[in-house]
């Protein structure tokens, strides 16, 4: 990055900042439609539970279906955040700077979203609090061998860690804004949130330090987390699911599909808020990379699982593998395969990876193509599992689209708020790389 | 809700006011009402009122429900709360007349099991015998009396008015000295009521009583007659016998005592270690349940069965059989095999096995199969028979069935005529449906028409009940006394479990109180209710059978045992007496190119199954179709016709037309094409009306030429496209195992001669298993498990609709089940495999949960919703569960079953509930428990006897109805129980074992012939 000749320490400021102005009526706009969206998927949740989980379109023996496939897909997004805030951060990749504040927002709002599903698709959603180990009279205990045990400590510690994370990174940015604000409100506001900081040195000494430890403590979560969801599918003995290659399978998955929409989000808002300095091209092609690399661990995946299915010699295992490809989901098979293993092949051209207009369309297809990923890890593979009798169909519902399209509301919600009322790239990060201001500089 | 009134010292729930109401707005949603579909404006207001933010989430997620508790000031005498009683009956689902014990708890008829006294059902049960309680609760009964209003409606009236009618119309009738035209139509009853009938129209001035069955068997009794000169029906006892060659009869499902005979095909025909197992053999058009079971089933062209059984005499006679009647001759191999389309090499080959499996047995004359020769292919098979010297062995007429003594077919063509005529001027009818049994070409709704006053007994508005001008509701047979004689020397009682549930009165009693009031009539029916009359009517039964007892311990020990049983029966052995052969050509009406076979269906009889939910929801066996008709239809004809499964098919004979959608599969010639009867009703309750096709419809009103029974197989169609398409709802959609090992056999050879690899042992364990991170279950003293005969399981769903009566197991209608949401938690899976010869093979195979000693589904809930208990049941506890449904996922036999909806029993199906049993709400997951219930009771009494308990003590609902006895259950860990026994087999594998699931029930494999 060369920004010596165009940005300065007060550039950066007023260009971040600017982006907290009063919402204009196309944001207003976005929002309402937003919202109204979210109403509609919030009524749809509301039906199922007055009427009962029958109203989704569940077949024996399909128990599961688009409910978790989203709550994978938002784990999964949820994973580029802290991988491009921490681990990049960790390993000293520039690329990361510009970037990582939308990304570890996507993290926390994306755990937001994810942690809704497990509920919405409970018969009995009110009684959702019995998953956690509390002290009660009954003394009613949970069963620490369910894999949606370890589900709900991952997630919930993953949320906490990456929303503390993504705070404290925020911490100097947000007195920055407060030290700007005017309106009695919002200084409120950002006072609070800014805990005081008054950027001494003692402060950014500890600071500093502090980052990095919740770095390296984020880091081992980043794995982790996706490791415990692949663990749902992994240790049931479902066809198309028992398979030790699952943890890493998930990861690189989801790390390609945050990165997709990473990308999805980043692209509209360069372009929206001319952050084009800032966010550059450089920095996309790095993703694009990261890209190539974990598509080609998935690709790698999807290879290897039929070649065990076959190796293996159980019927039941091969069968699933044959039906994927052959059945009656094979549409949504091919689909994937085309979006996650094909089209990213076209970013070993460096024009096309340089080129941001391909790079959306790219992130769309990715994103895609690794939700049905998940649809066909869980609802082809229970669709066909042991027993011939048994084998069965499902058909999306009208409701679960609803509760679908009112999660992306939700997440996009929580975004369009987050754009318009903290720093969505980091003032603090960007300065450090930034020449030091000198009287030159300020005259200039 | 409701209150429990003394009175007499039994209890009757009544129906409080409110209740009422709820009945007659009870609404028909789509679905059958059963699930909660759609939203009501309030409740939408109360979902948009939260969106709004206006209130709790959880204002719109539960209700409490409201219950009032009312308690018994005086408690009745012979009710202990919580504790059932138990009442002896006789069925009268079907003329067999299999005995049945009906448990009443708290007032209320919960649950039927077999009568193990009566020996033609030896304590076992059908399907339909297990849904009856759902005819006693039918939501759609008829409450009270109805009368024509002056718009020409049916309204309801009170029992004075309607009875006040009758009389005034009787009265009429016989000023006018028509006494004679007065018509009484029934079914084939037997005994008391019909010494009633007899006697009360004699007196009234010498009507006409008519006793129409749908099913009859005139061709058969015409054959007798003709071979053996007695016009009978016998008793074949299959069971003594070794080689079974059947003409069409499906004595597994509908032919004359389907319980009985399956339980003696399953005493000869099913493979018992030390046993000879016997062949059977089923020749038919159309692949019949009972033909699935056969180790044979020859495709035989429709009505030219007589031929084959001819033709395989006179290769029988040729090569020195016992009798050699005139022109058999004529019958050689080849011309017969061009006749009936059956291979030379087959009839040659069967004719050996026929004289060389002694004694072997030819029986004839399913209903479908009946052609306008059925008489005389009935005689050709009697003359198998006498030809391979069984007669007098296995054909019993001394315990023939009263069936035969139901008005022949001829008869009710006639009575229709006279109808017609307007010879008659007042007809009775009780609780038969001749507008829906009888062919639309007979004219009968036309000829009700011109009958000035109908009177119908029935306890449902059905096709016939509708044209009815007054209906005087019976109670049904749970709710009333009566007697049923079936056969020789069963003389069943029936008495009633439960006080009637509506304001309905036995038409016994309203012959009696009617004549109370008519002249002359009043000193010759002075009894006060038909009971008292019964009771008189029975010392006769005493005089004969009371062995010196006294009338009242003679009367009370019959009520008790629910009649009179007599085991020293005289046998009655035919001995054959013509021997001429002239056997016809069958004839079909109609220009079509395909037969057409209307064929009875084991769930629905005569179509007075089709109103229960329960038959409704049980899969057909062999098409797994659920709620609807549906048109077999051979894979090659449907090829030509360009007709897949579930397009809707078009079939026209040149007396009407039907449309239904196709089923397309090998077990039906290529020439013909089969509908079931039973369904096409447009009135007889939400669950029967605007379902299905009914084939009797387009039949001509042809009857047999000798018999003048009615010919069933006459007919020949038109079968088109229409077109139209739609998925046909079945509860399996997959044909065959998929390679999969599942469902497996083995044959005889391997059997016999020590081939066969033995897999199976008590725990199903796999090499390594002891290796496991955690501890094996400790059994403290019992290890509940379970067999499964394959070789015996004939597929007849009876299990399953005792587990739904017994369970609480909702049924979710049509919409659902296409949905994959059928409850049941015991279903019958159904592969078919291509055998040797290229045949198809039918396997059933009763799925439910394996009850795993390592279970996938435990230790994923995350709530310990479901665990495993110190008996080895796998435990579920409805309360706990939150609904994540992993346990349903991770199973490896889908057996789990989930609460989509909260789902209904409309008022008063519910009554049905067993109180026993947790009644689920939505959003929770349910399976079979192996009647949790039934262990913990027999466990109590034992422990209060200060014992242990013994093997037989504790049986679940499926095993006890299973009429072939394929399901046995008990204590695996004392190795004296039958089931420990049976899981130590040659034949036993546990299914999936390979996954070291360790499931608690043996399959044992079935076992086919080789050569078949």
């Amino acid at each position: 990055m060369n920004h010596e000749t165009t940005i300065t320490y007060s550039r950066v400021n007023h260009d971040i900042i600017r982006m907290l102005d009063k919402p204009g009526a196309k944001w207003w706009i976005l929002f309402v439609l937003d919202l109204g969206v979210l109403a509609f998927g919030l009524f749809c949740f509301l039906y199922q539970v007055y009427t009962g989980l029958g109203v989704a379109g569940y077949s024996h023996p399909v128990f599961w279906a688009v409910y978790i496939t989203n709550f994978v897909f938002w784990v999964g997004i949820a994973h580029s955040g802290t991988l491009i805030s921490a681990i990049l951060f960790l390993f000293r990749a520039r690329f990361r700077l510009s970037i990582y504040r939308i990304a570890e927002a996507m993290t926390v709002f994306a755990v937001f979203t994810a942690g809704l599903f497990p509920i919405i698709h409970l018969g009995r959603p009110w009684n959702f609090y019995w998953l956690f180990p509390y002290p009660n009279q009954r003394e009613l205990w949970i069963n620490f061998k369910s894999p949606l045990i370890w589900d709900v400590f991952a997630v919930s510690t993953y949320l906490t860690v990456s929303s503390v994370f993504f705070f404290v990174g925020m911490i100097p940015d947000i007195a920055a804004i407060r030290d700007r604000v005017k309106e009695t409100p919002r200084k409120i506001m950002y006072s609070i949130l800014s805990l005081g900081w008054k950027g001494s040195d003692w402060e950014w000494s500890h600071y500093t330090r502090a980052y990095l430890y919740f770095a390296a403590f984020a880091t081992p979560l980043v794995i982790s987390v996706h490791s415990v969801v692949s663990w749902d599918f992994a240790m049931a003995n479902v066809p198309g699911w028992h398979t030790t290659i699952f943890p890493p399978y998930f990861v690189a998955g989801a790390i390609f599909s945050g990165l997709g929409l990473v990308i999805t989000l980043t692209v509209p808002i360069r372009k929206i808020f001319h952050l084009e300095e800032y966010i550059t091209v450089a920095n996309f092609e790095g993703m694009a990379k990261l890209i190539m690399l974990t598509s080609a661990i998935v690709t790698y995946a999807y290879l290897v699982e039929p070649l065990m299915a076959w190796y293996s010699g159980s019927p039941y295992e091969w069968g699933q593998f044959v039906y994927r490809a052959n059945g009656e989901y094979a549409f949504f098979y091919w689909t994937m395969i085309f979006c996650n293993s094909i089209v990213p092949l076209v970013l070993w051209f460096k024009k096309i990876r340089t080129n941001i207009n391909a790079l959306f369309i790219i992130s769309i297809f990715i994103n895609i193509g690794m939700w049905f990923e998940r649809f066909n890890i869980i609802v082809i593979s229970l669709s066909h599992e042991f027993i011939p009798s048994s084998f069965g169909l499902y058909r999306v519902s009208w409701v679960e689209l609803g509760i679908t399209a009112g999660s992306f509301a939700w997440f996009f919600m929580f975004f369009l708020i987050f754009i318009k009322t903290l720093p969505a790239i980091s003032i603090a990060e960007l300065k450090e790389i930034l020449p030091i201001p000198t009287k030159e500089a300020k005259t200039q | 809700m409701s209150e429990r009134v003394k009175k007499g010292g039994s209890t009757k729930p009544v129906l409080s006011k409110d209740e009422e109401s709820v009945l007659s707005s009870e609404p028909g949603l789509g679905n059958e009402g059963l699930t909660a579909g759609g939203i009501k404006r309030r409740d939408f207001l109360k979902i948009i009122g939260v969106i709004g933010g206006t209130a709790a989430v959880t204002g719109g997620c539960s209700s409490e429900p409201v219950e009032k508790i009312i308690p018994y000031v005086i408690p009745p005498d012979d009710v202990i709360p919580g504790v059932s009683s138990y009442y002896a009956t006789t069925c009268t689902e079907c003329p067999a007349g299999c005995g049945i014990v009906v448990e009443n708890r708290d007032g209320r008829a919960i649950k039927i099991e077999g009568n193990p006294e009566n020996p033609i059902n030896a304590g076992k049960t059908c399907a339909r015998g297990q849904a009856v309680l759902q005819g006693l609760y039918n939501p759609d009964r008829t409450r009270s009396p109805l009368g024509r209003n002056s718009s020409g409606e049916l309204q309801a009236i009170g029992w004075e008015a309607a009875e006040k009618a009758l009389i005034e119309k009787i009265g009429e009738v016989r000023k006018q000295g028509k006494g004679n035209r007065i018509v009484f139509l029934t079914y084939n009853v037997s005994g008391t009521f019909d010494k009633l009938i007899k006697e009360w129209l004699n007196a009234l001035g010498g009507g006409k009583h008519v006793t129409y069955e749908t099913f009859a068997y005139e061709p058969l009794q015409e054959a007798n007659k003709i071979s053996f000169g007695t016009d009978r029906i016998p008793t074949y006892d299959i069971e003594k016998t070794k080689y079974l060659l059947s003409f069409g009869a499906d004595f597994l499902e509908t032919w004359i005592s389907p319980t009985e005979y399956a339980r003696k095909y399953s005493d000869a025909y099913t493979y018992e270690k030390g046993r000879v197992m016997g062949k059977f053999v089923q020749v038919e058009p159309r692949l019949s349940l009972t033909g699935a079971n056969a180790d044979e089933w020859v495709p035989i062209k429709p009505g030219t069965e007589g031929f084959l059984a001819l033709g395989i005499a006179n290769l029988i006679s040729s090569s020195g059989g016992v009798a050699n009647p005139a022109n058999l001759g004529n019958y050689t191999p080849d011309r017969v095999s061009e006749i009936t389309g059956v291979p030379e090499e087959t009839i040659r080959r069967i004719a050996k096995e026929f004289t060389e499996s002694k004694p072997s047995l030819a029986i004839g004359g399913g209903v479908a199969n009946t052609g306008t020769n059925a008489t005389d292919t009935l005689v050709a098979i009697n003359m198998l028979n006498s030809v391979a010297g069984n007669v007098g062995e296995t054909v019993d007429f001394g315990r023939s069935f009263t069936l035969s003594k139901a008005t022949p077919f001829r008869e009710i063509k006639s009575l229709v005529d006279s109808m017609a005529n307007g010879e008659v001027e007042l007809l009775l009818i009780h609780n038969v449906n001749p507008a829906f049994t009888l062919p639309k070409s007979l004219g009968f709704e036309e000829a009700l028409g011109k009958v000035p006053f109908v009177v119908s007994f029935s306890s449902f508005v059905d096709e016939t009940t509708r044209l009815a001008n007054l209906v005087l509701p019976d109670h049904t047979t749970l709710e009333s006394w009566g007697d049923f004689i079936p056969k020789q020397g069963i003389y069943g009682l029936i008495q009633p479990a439960m006080r009637p549930v509506f304001d309905t009165k036995s038409t016994g009693d309203v012959i009696l109180s009617v004549s109370k009031n008519l002249e002359g009539l009043k000193d010759q029916f002075n009894q006060g209710t038909f009971y008292d009359y019964l009771r008189d009517s029975w010392k006769e039964v005493h005089e004969q059978f009371g062995s010196g007892k006294d009338f009242e311990t003679f009367w009370f020990e019959a009520v008790q045992r629910g009649g009179v049983f007599r085991k020293d029966q005289p046998s009655a052995q035919a001995q054959i007496s013509g021997s001429d052969v002239a056997l016809s050509e069958p004839k079909f009406e109609g220009e079509g190119d395909m037969y057409f076979m209307a064929y009875p269906s084991y769930r629905y009889y005569d179509g007075r199954g089709a109103n229960k939910p329960w038959l409704q929801e049980l899969p057909d066996a062999l098409t797994q179709v659920v709620w609807d008709s549906w048109a077999e239809i051979h894979p090659d004809t449907a090829e030509k016709l360009g007709v897949e499964e579930g397009d809707f098919v078009l079939i026209e004979s040149p007396y009407g037309k039907i449309e239904t959608q196709a089923l397309v599969y090998k077990g039906i010639r290529p020439d013909t094409v089969a509908v079931l009867i039973g369904l096409g009703h447009d009135s007889y309750g939400r669950y029967a009306e605007g379902r299905g096709v009914n084939p009797i419809d387009i039949l001509p009103p042809v009857v047999d030429e000798k018999s003048g029974g009615f010919a069933w197989l006459s007919t020949k169609v038109k079968v088109s496209k229409t077109g139209e398409s739609a998925r046909l709802v079945k509860a399996q959609h997959t044909q065959t195992q998929d390679g999969r090992n599942v469902a497996r056999a083995v044959t005889l050879n391997e059997l016999q001669s020590g081939v066969h690899h033995e897999e199976g042992h008590e725990l199903h364990e796999i090499p390594g298993h002891e290796y496991g991170v955690y501890k094996p279950h400790e059994h403290i003293k019992y290890r509940w498990g379970m067999s499964i005969d394959l070789s015996k399981c004939i597929g007849c769903g009876a299990c399953v609709v005792a587990c739904y009566a017994e369970n609480n197991v909702a049924v979710v209608g049509k919409e659902q089940v296409a949905k994959g949401r059928v409850m049941s938690w015991i279903r019958i899976d159904r592969y078919f495999e291509e055998n040797a010869k290229g045949g198809l093979e039918a396997r059933f195979m009763p799925m439910l949960c394996q009850h795993c000693d390592n279970a996938p589904c435990e230790p994923v809930c995350p709530v310990y919703a479901t665990y495993h208990n110190y008996e080895g049941l796998n435990a579920m506890v409805y309360n706990r569960c939150v609904g994540t449904r992993y346990c349903s996922n991770n199973c490896s036999y889908k057996v789990r079953r989930f609460n989509w909806f909260t789902y209904k029993w409309p008022e008063p199906l519910n009554w049905q509930l067993n109180p026993d049993v947790t009644v689920r709400s939505k959003g929770v997951m349910e399976k079979c428990t192996f009647n949790i219930q039934r262990i913990n009771h027999a466990r109590r009494r034992a422990q209060e006897e200060g014992r242990d308990l013994k093997d037989g003590e504790v049986t679940p609902a499926c095993a006890q109805a299973c009429p072939t006895d394929a399901i046995v259950f008990g204590d695996l860990k004392n190795p004296e129980s039958r089931v420990s026994r049976l899981a130590k087999s040659e034949r036993g594998y546990g299914v999936l074992a390979e996954l070291n699931t360790k499931p608690a029930i043996t399959y044992l494999k079935k076992v086919k012939r080789d050569e078949a």
